[in-house]
């Protein structure tokens, strides 16, 4: 079976074909998914602009991580299943799409970023008692960073992706202005 | 004076610039919603251990306005790509009502309850009108661009 049959049988199943037609799922979804971004991206964004030592600098790095772990991990449950039931009712549509190609390998990194930081950052129970931040935590907050907002613009630029030439006309666009 | 032709905004013509926009506007969104859903969040009994609503708006609070203010700004720049069309739909005007209740609510009631550190029937109703304010304006917003087809 090809990716292309695959594709289509997926988006072509019950519930992504009604999310496709409804005039007020779809939308719902989307609304839902950049609800969470507004949320949950939030918490992402104050814990990274913590472990950088830009805000929060007040409560300790590892009880900002400790205290929005839970809603985050509820947060990224709901975000996802709003990204399947979207990704999914367009299916032939996306998977070609290099920029949602490119989220979903972004999305992967978070993983090994997570793994990487593990015990360093985000289960070190003693991270910034002291007072002072380790190399590793700004490391840490700044790749998190650039990975979700390069998440975000891939998320935006799917939709304005429609051909081939689109990626070489945004580069050619990008060195004109440097 | 001349009249104002849409056709001439950079935003129109500029083939990444209302894309680069929009995506300044959801992470601007992420700053200003994120940072006031944090003190809600609080109010509501899920925040920071070991800190009250009062002392997380006190170290949110520059952070919500930096983030209010580029949201907006961004909004501004993404409503003069069509005025027209913005300034006729119903949803947009929903948005611009609710956004503005929100922007109220927090700097008068939201604020006085957390900075009080209020008893639990106050402020959980204080955190969840203005996340549900919050939301409905990300609502409004979002199905703005899936009824905008026409007037």
């Amino acid at each position: 079976m090809s990716i292309a049959t695959l594709s289509h049988a997926i988006q072509s199943s019950g519930i992504f074909t009604a999310m496709r037609q409804s005039e007020v799922f779809y939308p719902t979804v989307l609304a839902t998914h950049l609800s969470c971004i507004a949320i949950f991206g939030g918490m992402i964004l104050m814990t990274n602009l913590r472990l950088l030592g830009l805000a929060l600098r007040n409560t300790p790095a590892s009880v900002v991580i400790a205290s929005t772990r839970n809603p985050k991990r509820i947060g990224f449950v709901i975000m996802i299943a709003c990204g399947i039931l979207l990704a999914g009712s367009h299916l032939d549509k996306y998977y070609p799409n290099p920029y949602f190609q490119l989220k979903l390998a972004l999305l992967a990194l978070t993983g090994i970023h997570g793994l990487i930081f593990h015990r360093g950052v985000y289960y070190n129970a003693d991270l910034g008692k002291d007072g002072k931040l380790p190399l590793v935590a700004i490391v840490a907050g700044a790749t998190s960073l650039v990975l979700w907002l390069s998440i975000l613009i891939c998320g935006r630029w799917i939709a304005y992706y429609d051909d081939p030439n689109a990626i070489a006309r945004l580069f050619r666009a990008l060195t004109h202005l440097v | 004076m001349q009249p104002y032709d849409v056709s001439t905004n950079p935003l129109n013509t500029v083939e990444w610039l209302f894309a680069a926009m929009e995506c300044t506007h959801i992470a601007a969104l992420a700053l200003s919603i994120g940072t006031i859903a944090i003190v809600d969040m609080s109010l509501l009994g899920m925040g920071i251990k070991g800190r009250s609503p009062a002392q997380l708006l006190r170290a949110t609070e520059t952070w919500t306005v930096a983030g209010l203010i580029l949201v907006i700004t961004a909004g501004l720049a993404l409503f003069s790509s069509d005025p027209l069309r913005y300034y006729y739909s119903p949803t947009f005007r929903w948005k611009m009502w609710i956004m503005l209740a929100g922007i109220v609510f927090n700097y008068t009631i939201h604020r006085k309850v957390a900075l009080a550190n209020s008893s639990p029937p106050i402020s959980k109703a204080a955190g969840a009108v203005s996340l549900a304010l919050w939301l409905s304006v990300i609502f409004c917003g979002l199905f703005f661009a899936f009824t905008a087809g026409g007037y």
